[in-house]
């Protein structure tokens, strides 16, 4: 939240005019100073607050660890090579997952363009399958497809496939009709509206499904490691809390958190690669 | 004189929501010649845009028939016709220079050959060095330029326009006017330009199609000589014969009860 109101600041700043109006973008950026410098205010005060509590005896440790020794986890795992295999296993679940379902849910979705009937066709069934919970299915999964990484792939694809499919299949009908006259006008055949027109308009659809599913992929990729696993970061949060390591899981915590970032940063990286045309 | 496009005939109506038919288009007969600069002028409701989907090609109208070099149109779009909107339908994700080939890669022409064609377009429309810009980038002028652009690279023989010059500001208008005119008369097109503005048409026109509404039909039809040879349209607008059909068009537009409730 921070960050885009940063960002969205920062845009605002950049198409604007030099001159008469400096001082507005000196109060502008002196604003952005004051929130950052509250942000981290905030976090210092909670963590230490959080610290102090813990140390002065006022916060039970056991039951709510402290930033201190979550830390200390962090660091012991770092070094033992544990932290780093855990997160592999995890990104690696979720990345895959979400190639299969993320992408090829765009993908299917958009196809639906070229059939009306089929989509009409399909439509009940995407519905039904979109209101499946993941956690309701997550453990015929790992029936089906085992303990290892597959289910857990399975799980994230699954998590993922239906909101790709039907965001980038909203955004294929919202194909500009004029537009595709015009290429009928060229004499152009439905496969070249679809590959010229259909998907590249639709692109900034896929890409808000592609957003949106970057949370429910790592979900679904904790979810799965929850229900039976022997790795990944999801699989030490469970193990921390089974035997009240709350340290642990809070460090697991942490770890999640570290990744969606990571993820997000990467999609909206591809989302300004792909969408390079629309800045002024 | 020949005929490059011929419409007799042409009716066409729409099923209302009560049950009846509502008629846009009332038996019209029209035609263009070679190299000729044909509009249509006429009040919102006189089913201006009607006419030019029918003339496209788009709709299909309930009867009469489109005639393209004394053949009948079969419905499937000819590359005989390019047209131009008020809205440029510029693709936002194309640069310049692959919006104005879209025609060309559509129709099979390779990339690299369709640029080099497309490049010798940009000096004549005033657009040297926006080839790798992105529409967001142009304004409104530039960016009807390039529609225009984008229809003229495919070389049909006729170019269709509705509204095209609408949305711009007045000097940008005459400006790119001046040019359109200057560009059709030297690569000998036929234009029909489907317009309200009465100015716009006596300006630009060799004739000039004067529409009523409810339903759509022609009501006179006006050869134009404003006895210039100038190609600029501040000097037509003030030839001596401007306002005789400026006149003229006014008050058969006029004899008919404009309503303000359209």
């Amino acid at each position: 939240m921070a960050m885009n109101s940063v960002s969205s600041r920062e845009t605002v700043a950049g198409s604007g005019r030099r001159g008469p109006r400096e001082s507005f973008f000196r109060s502008l950026n002196a604003r952005r100073y004051t929130l950052i410098t509250l942000q981290v205010a905030i976090v210092a005060l909670l963590l230490g607050g959080w610290e102090a509590g813990v140390r002065s005896g006022q916060i039970n440790p056991f039951l709510f660890s402290s930033p201190s020794q979550v830390w200390q986890v962090l660091v012991d795992r770092f070094h033992s090579g544990e932290m780093l295999g855990d997160i592999k296993v995890t990104a690696l679940e979720t990345i895959i997952g979400f190639a299969v379902g993320a992408i090829g849910g765009s993908i299917l979705g958009l196809l639906l363009w070229y059939s009306r009937f089929i989509s009409d066709l399909a439509a009940p069934f995407i519905a039904a399958i979109g209101a499946i919970p993941v956690l309701a299915i997550a453990p015929i999964t790992i029936i089906w497809f085992g303990t290892e990484m597959l289910s857990k792939v399975v799980i994230v694809a699954f998590s993922c496939v239906v909101v790709s499919l039907t965001t980038s299949y909203k955004g294929a009908l919202r194909t500009d009709p004029d537009l595709i006259n015009l290429l009928r006008s060229f004499n152009a055949g439905r496969g070249t509206i679809f590959i010229k027109l259909v998907v590249p308009s639709a692109m900034l659809w896929v890409l808000s499904g592609l957003r949106l599913n970057v949370g429910f992929a790592l979900v679904g990729a904790i979810v799965g490691e929850y229900i039976s696993s022997d790795s990944g970061v999801g699989h030490m949060i469970l193990l921390g809390s089974s035997n009240f390591g709350m340290n642990i899981v809070l460090a697991g915590i942490v770890l999640v958190m570290l990744m969606m970032l990571c993820f997000n940063a990467l999609v909206a990286f591809i989302e300004r690669l792909i969408l390079s045309w629309d800045k002024k | 004189m020949s005929k490059v496009l011929e419409a007799i005939g042409i009716r066409k109506s729409y099923a209302t929501p009560g049950g009846g038919r509502t008629t846009i288009l009332q038996d019209l007969h029209f035609h263009a010649n070679r190299n000729e600069f044909v509009s249509f002028v006429g009040p919102s409701g006189c089913g201006k845009s009607t006419l030019f989907n029918i003339i496209t090609g788009l709709l299909t109208p309930d009867s009469g028939s489109i005639l393209l070099k004394n053949r009948e149109t079969t419905g499937a779009p000819s590359p005989e016709l390019g047209y131009v909107l008020q809205k440029d339908l510029l693709f936002p994700w194309r640069t310049v220079i692959d919006n104005v080939i879209l025609g060309l890669e559509v129709q099979g022409m390779p990339k690299r050959e369709a640029r080099e064609r497309a490049r010798t377009l940009f000096e004549l429309y005033h657009m040297e060095g926006y080839e790798k810009k992105y529409p967001s980038q142009l304004s409104g002028g530039m960016r009807q330029r390039v529609a225009l652009m984008r229809t003229m690279v495919t070389q049909p023989e006729i170019i269709l326009m509705d509204e095209a010059y609408k949305a711009l500001d007045y000097p940008l208008k005459i400006a790119l006017e001046s040019e359109l005119l200057s560009v059709v008369k030297q690569q000998q097109k036929t234009v029909i330009f489907i317009t309200h503005d009465i100015e716009e048409a006596v300006t630009l026109s060799d004739r000039v199609y004067v529409m009523k509404a409810h339903p759509g039909e022609i009501v006179q039809e006006i050869a134009i000589d404003l006895e210039t040879d100038s190609l600029a349209i501040p000097e037509r607008r003030l030839s001596p014969r401007f306002n005789d059909y400026y006149e003229r068009i006014w008050r058969s537009i006029g004899t008919q009860p404009a309503s303000i409730n359209e």
